[in-house]
Parts: C-alpha cells; structure tokens; sequence
C-alpha cells in the first residue's frame, strides 16, 4: 500500500487544494519543517514563505503562503492559509509594483501609514516575488 | 371617467416599472448564487478553525489572551451590519428597528458601528454614539475590509473603550427567510465542550506552544466571524431583494390586467356611442 497523506488546503475565501499526497514542507514559524506518512499529532503556526508539496503523481506543487496553521492528525494535513497563492496566480508586473509603492510609502514616512504594517505587506510581497524566481518565471 | 389617452399612459408606466422590478430580480438572483458560493467556500476554513480553536482551549483553563476574558464593566459596542441599498423588503427595516430595541436596552453608554449605509443613513441622526462607520462595503464585498474592521473592533476593546462587543446581523435562511441574529462578538465565545470530545484529547506536538498558538488563533476566528456575518448579510440581503422584487413583477401584472380591462370597457363605451351619434344622426336625416 502506498503511504500518502490526505491534505486540505482552506483560506477564508476557497478551497484550494483537496486530494493525497506524498509530502508537504511548510514554513514553520520555528523553522521549516516536513510531513511524511506517519507523522506524530502536530499543531504549528506558519510563517510567510513558500509551501511545498508533492501529490501522488510526484508532481511537485509550490505555493505562496501569507502565514496560517498547518494540522497533522491521523495523516490527514489541514492548512489553514492566511492567502495562499499559486504561481499561476501571481502577475510579477503587480508584484514589483506593489513592492515599489510599498518602498517608496517606507521611504517618505507617508502619514497615516503604519511602517510596521507596510513592511508586512512588503515582506509578503517578496514572498511571491521569490517564489516566481524560483521557477524562474520572471 | 379617465380617458383612454390616460390609461394608456398608466399602462405604460406600469409596464416600464414590472420591467426595471423583472431585471432588478434577475441581478439579485445571479448576486445570490454568487454570494451563496462565498459562504460555502469560506465554510470549510471557518469550521476547522472553530474545531482547532476548541481543542486548543481544551488543554489550558488559563486566560492567555486579553480577547478571551470576561469584563466587569457594561459598556458595549454594538456592530450592526446592514444594506447599502432599499429595495430589498423588510430587510433593513427589521434589522434596524431590532437594533434600535436593543440599543436601547443597554442604555446610552453603548456605541455602535455601522456597517453598510442604510444602518449609517438613519443612526447618524438618532441620539446614539456612533463611533465608526463603513459604506459602500457590499458593491465589492471584500474580506480586507472585513479583517481592517475587525483590527478597529479590537484595538478599542483593548484600549478599554468597550467591554463587549455584539453584532446584529441577517442570517440567511432561505431566499423567503432572514433572521435577526445578535451574536457575541468580544470577548471571545468559549464552547462548553461535551464529555466525550475532552476523552478523545490527542497528545499533539505544539509548536511554538499552545499559549502562542492560540493568539496566533484567535484574532484569525475574529477575522472569520465578522466575515461569516458579512456573507450572511450579503445573501440575505440580495434574497429579500429577489423576494421583494418578485412581488413587485407580480403586483405589476395584476395592475396591468386592471387598466387592459378599464382600458377594454373605456374603449368599447367610446365605439357605442360613436355609432349611438351615428344612428341617431341617421334617423334624423330619415325624418327629414
């Protein structure tokens, strides 16, 4: 028998990944970890970073993560992501957009912005720039 | 006695009134699916968030988050969510006078924040503290509003202003059915858990740590229950809209059939005495 894992993938909007799969390696907020069959019960917070996975087919499947909760019981994964988006979805001409605005509000010290939650969304906004160079996609 | 001109014209603007109240209908109809698929994407997170957030506060008693406990002092901030728009029946009608009760209730301490206009519309002239308030938030309902909102709920009540937080909402029952719901908002609603799911505790890894964990939860559930009320709000509202348009299209056609039929009589009066005239005008040439 083959040792997969069922996983779950929610946001507050969708649903975004539903199936079996062979591995996960999410980003932990005390650092990466992995998930493979038989995993002990695990309840952990996620950083902003990269989420991998590799389905049954052995295709690997990269996602952009915002932060959330990942749960391991029983091998049935459940993340619970903040966002989450594929690569498809991300258009780099936003992003750097994005992450020009965002710099140049840091920059000026606009008023009535917040700089702790401006770089937040400057540091997500790397997250997806990252992840597209990395499939170099850009 | 209207003239045929007259009713003719009425006819007319029935008509062009079941018309616009026939489209209204359909766009409310096609808004409803679309906002019954957002309950029903956002419903999965929301329960295995609720189900997490359970288990986790099954393991400590300890208060860890200033959001989980209970306050002595009564003054509450009611966070009403309506429409943007009328025409939609009693829908806003309902929730308002409910909220207004219900203000009242908890004496002239209490602050409100409104969400949608028609709540906004007649509370800012009322003698009630109205502290915030967002409009135009159903056009493009979106959940970066939703979780801004719940980040101003929460930085009051941490600041003291308030000590619990309710929102008054419509609950979606059916495209006939909305419910005026009050729910407890802050602080935080604390399932009592059944004997059975305490026996079936697991011994989880918590990584960093349970307290840890839970504030990285809970402000997450907050985030979702506004939302959750949003949506709710949402499709009930573009049902009572569905419902009351479809009325108005039906009222429209008893109306038509009415003046077709005075128009009908009208008609047939003016023919009889046009040949009456004739006739007689006939005779009396005869005689003549």
């Amino acid at each position: 028998m083959e040792k997969l894992l069922d996983l779950e993938i929610v946001s507050p909007t969708a649903k975004v990944f539903s199936g079996k799969i062979k591995t996960i390696i999410a980003p932990g907020s005390l650092g990466g970890f992995q998930v493979l069959f038989n995993h002990a019960p695990l309840v952990s917070t996620l950083n902003v970073g990269k989420l991998k996975l590799v389905d049954e087919n052995d295709k690997e499947k990269l996602y952009a993560i915002s932060g959330g909760i990942l749960e391991v019981n029983n091998n049935k994964v459940s993340v619970l992501a903040e966002t989450i988006e594929t690569p498809e979805e991300l258009n780099i001409e936003r992003i750097k957009a994005a992450i020009a605005r965002y710099e140049d509000i840091l920059h000026r010290k606009e008023e009535g912005t917040d700089p702790e939650q401006i770089r937040l969304l400057l540091k997500l906004e790397y997250n997806r720039l990252s992840l597209l160079n990395k499939l170099g996609l850009n | 006695m209207a003239t045929l001109k007259e009713i003719k014209v009425r006819i007319h603007a029935v008509k062009s009134t079941q018309k616009i109240t026939k489209a209204m209908k359909m766009v409310a109809a096609a808004k409803l699916r679309r906002a019954q698929e957002r309950i029903t994407s956002a419903r999965p997170y929301a329960l295995k968030l609720n189900e997490l957030l359970t288990q986790l506060l099954s393991t400590t008693d300890k208060i860890v988050n200033p959001l989980m406990e209970k306050r002595v002092g009564g003054n509450v901030l009611v966070v009403l969510v309506t429409a943007d728009r009328g025409l939609c029946g009693s829908f806003n009608t309902n929730l308002i006078k409910a909220a207004a009760t219900h203000l009242q209730s908890l004496g002239s301490s209490a602050q409100l924040i409104c969400i949608g206009k028609k709540g906004f519309d007649i509370f800012k002239n009322r003698d009630v503290n109205l502290v915030e308030s967002y409009t135009g938030v159903f056009n493009n309902l979106n959940i970066d509003l939703s979780n801004e909102i719940v980040n101003r709920i929460v930085k009051g009540y941490l600041n003291r202003e308030y000590d619990r937080v309710e929102i008054i909402y419509n609950e979606f029952k059916s495209v006939m059915k909305q419910i005026v719901k009050i729910e407890q908002f802050l602080p935080l609603v604390r399932k009592e858990k059944s004997k059975d799911e305490k026996s079936k505790k697991l011994d989880y890894i918590y990584e960093p740590d349970v307290e840890s964990i839970l504030n990285d939860i809970i402000p997450k559930q907050l985030n979702i229950q506004l939302w959750k009320s949003m949506l709710e709000s949402n499709a009930a509202e573009q049902g009572a809209r569905m419902t009351a348009m479809e009325m108005a299209s039906k009222n429209a056609s008893d109306l038509i059939k009415e003046l077709d039929l005075l128009y009908n009589r009208a008609r047939q009066e003016a023919i009889t005495k046009e040949i009456l005239e004739i006739v007689s005008g006939a005779e009396a040439l005869k005689e003549s």
